[in-house]
Order: C-alpha cells, then structure tokens, then sequence
C-alpha cells in the first residue's frame, strides 16, 4: 500500500466521524490507525456518555488526588488495569449526558442515586476532564449546568 | 490576445505542466488560476512539479478540467464532519480505479493543495472501509495486525461503549 502521510488519514477517518461502527472497526486494524482515530473517537462523546463502560473508564483515569475525592465514600472504584491512552486529553466537550452516565454507572452498581456520593463522583470527573483535557472550548459549557451541578 | 473578459485568464489561454518524469501537459489557464500551487509551475522551460509523476498528473488535471466551472469553495468552509459522504456519479468512475492509483490521487491532491480533490479521494477511502470488519479492512488495503491479542483486548474493552449505539 502507498503510504499517505497521517494528515490524510485524520481527514479519512472524520469521514467516518458519525458512523462509530466504522470507526470502531478502523481502530483495531492497527496500532498506527488507532493513534490516529482515537482523537477522533473521543472527541465529543456526546450522548454515549450516558454508557456506563465509558464511565468505568473515566474512573479507571482518576488519579489519586481525584479518587481521593471518594474516599469518604467507601466506593469501590475500578482501578486496573490503567488505561492505553489518556483519553480525555481528547474530549473537547462534557455536556449533561455525563450526569446520566453517572446515574446509570451507580445505579449499575447499586449505589444510591441522588446522594452525595453521586455529587462525589461528579466532582472527581469534573476534575479529571478539567486537568487533563487539551482543549477548553466545549460546545456546551459546565457553567450551564451549575445550578444542577451543585445539587447533591 | 483578445482581452473581451476582466478574468485573469481567457479560456483560449494555455499554460505548461511537467511532471518529475518529464511529460508535458498544456492545460486551461483556468485551472492553475484556481489551484495556486499549479500556477507556481507555470510555464518555465525546465520547471516541473517535483513528486507527481505524468500518470498521476494527468488524472489530477483530468479532474481539475471536469471541475473547471464549479464554485469555488470557500476557504473558512473547512468543516468536513458536516459534508456527508454522498459522492457524484462521475467522480465516483473517476476515482474507481486501482487502489494505488487512488492512493496516488490523495498523496499528489495534498502535496498540491486541490482540497476538493483531496476531500473527494479521502471520502472515497472512508466509504471503502465502511460496515466493514477490522479483518476486511486489513485485507483490502494489505496492513497487517500489530496489536498483542491482550492489548486488543484492553483496548477493546476501553473503547466498546463507541460500538454500542
């Protein structure tokens, strides 16, 4: 095969950026595609973060201060293994579905819904996507969501 | 020179490509007008355009001819996520030619800036790899797999909330 320099497959593979079928597909051909489409998977996780194996590993990326932020709780996070990439580095934008994902993830888990503890987490992702995302602009905005944020 | 329009270049206006092997090509002014990369190599004597070769070159200028009377795109209008992947019927015979080929058309498209051109191969190669297993994709573009069966595994476990909707 010609080798098209990786400008080109970016510009590829965001044909492909509404169809995560595809994309999914594309990502385990290789390790040099992966490199390429994992950027491209993560980068607006839109209403998928409502999916709770997203939100295991959001929580499998916290680092300590971020778990730290749990303890309190008595929670069994999952921690290993760590995850390939830092993913979040490539989310640009957090919107309320991250909110049903940490509903779902607890409630998967038979933890109480709409208890500090759901608070708890918020704040430790919250965190997480703060510290490691490159880029700041997000289509939707967290300050929207204060009034529910701040809501235990 | 008739000078009946205020265009830059008249249709009946020639100018003179060489690709790196050589081969000459005396296309439509109006097409390196368009495309300023193609203008760069205008007309001198020895000049020719390093890294495309005449085959390439020709099916590059075969489709700038095609495209002549398109409007131009504008600039700032960059957001490919929003275009879909819907391709023309003569573009689609166009680039239905052998992968390498096509692969060429992308690689010289982008060396000389013919973003639509570029846009239409990349869409090409995206609507191959649709619906398509990660075995199928290997296969029809001949890469091999340098995952560890554990690291595909963790890595598919990280990455299968995508492939659940």
């Amino acid at each position: 095969m010609i080798a098209l320099p990786n400008e080109c497959f970016f510009k590829i593979f965001n044909n492909l950026w509404t169809d995560n079928k595809s994309l999914f597909s594309c990502l385990f051909v290789n390790r040099e595609w992966c490199r390429i489409i994992v950027p491209i998977l993560w980068n607006e996780p839109n209403f998928r973060f409502r999916n709770i194996k997203l939100i295991k590993v959001l929580l499998l990326s916290l680092n300590v201060e971020e778990q730290a932020l749990l303890i309190p709780f008595k929670i069994n996070l999952p921690n290993f293994p760590k995850p390939l990439f830092e993913y979040t580095n490539y989310v640009t934008s957090v919107d309320f579905y991250l909110y049903d994902g940490i509903r779902n993830w607890l409630f998967h888990h038979r933890y109480k819904v709409g208890s500090e503890l759901e608070y708890g987490v918020k704040c430790s992702l919250i965190a997480l996507l703060l510290r490691t995302s490159n880029r700041s602009v997000s289509k939707d905005p967290l300050p929207k969501y204060d009034s529910d944020f701040f809501t235990p | 020179m008739d000078n009946g329009t205020s265009n830059s270049a008249s249709e009946n206006e020639t100018i003179t490509l060489k690709s790196c092997d050589g081969i000459e090509f005396h296309i439509d002014a109006r097409i390196a007008n368009r495309y300023t990369l193609l203008n760069n190599w205008n007309g001198g004597e020895s000049a020719c355009i390093p890294n495309v070769n005449g085959k390439v070159l020709e099916k590059v200028l075969e489709w700038c001819e095609h495209h002549i009377n398109d409007p131009q795109l504008n600039c700032g209008d960059d957001d490919s996520r929003r275009r879909n992947t819907i391709i023309e019927e003569w573009d689609e015979n166009f680039l239905s030619c052998d992968q390498d080929m096509l692969f060429e058309i992308i690689l010289a498209a982008n060396y000389l800036e013919i973003k639509p051109l570029l846009d239409l191969g990349c869409k090409t190669v995206a609507n191959m790899m649709k619906s398509k297993s990660p075995e199928e994709i290997r296969s029809a573009f001949n890469i091999d797999n340098d995952y560890t069966p554990e690291e595909e595994e963790q890595f598919r476990k990280e990455n299968e909330w995508a492939e659940d909707y």
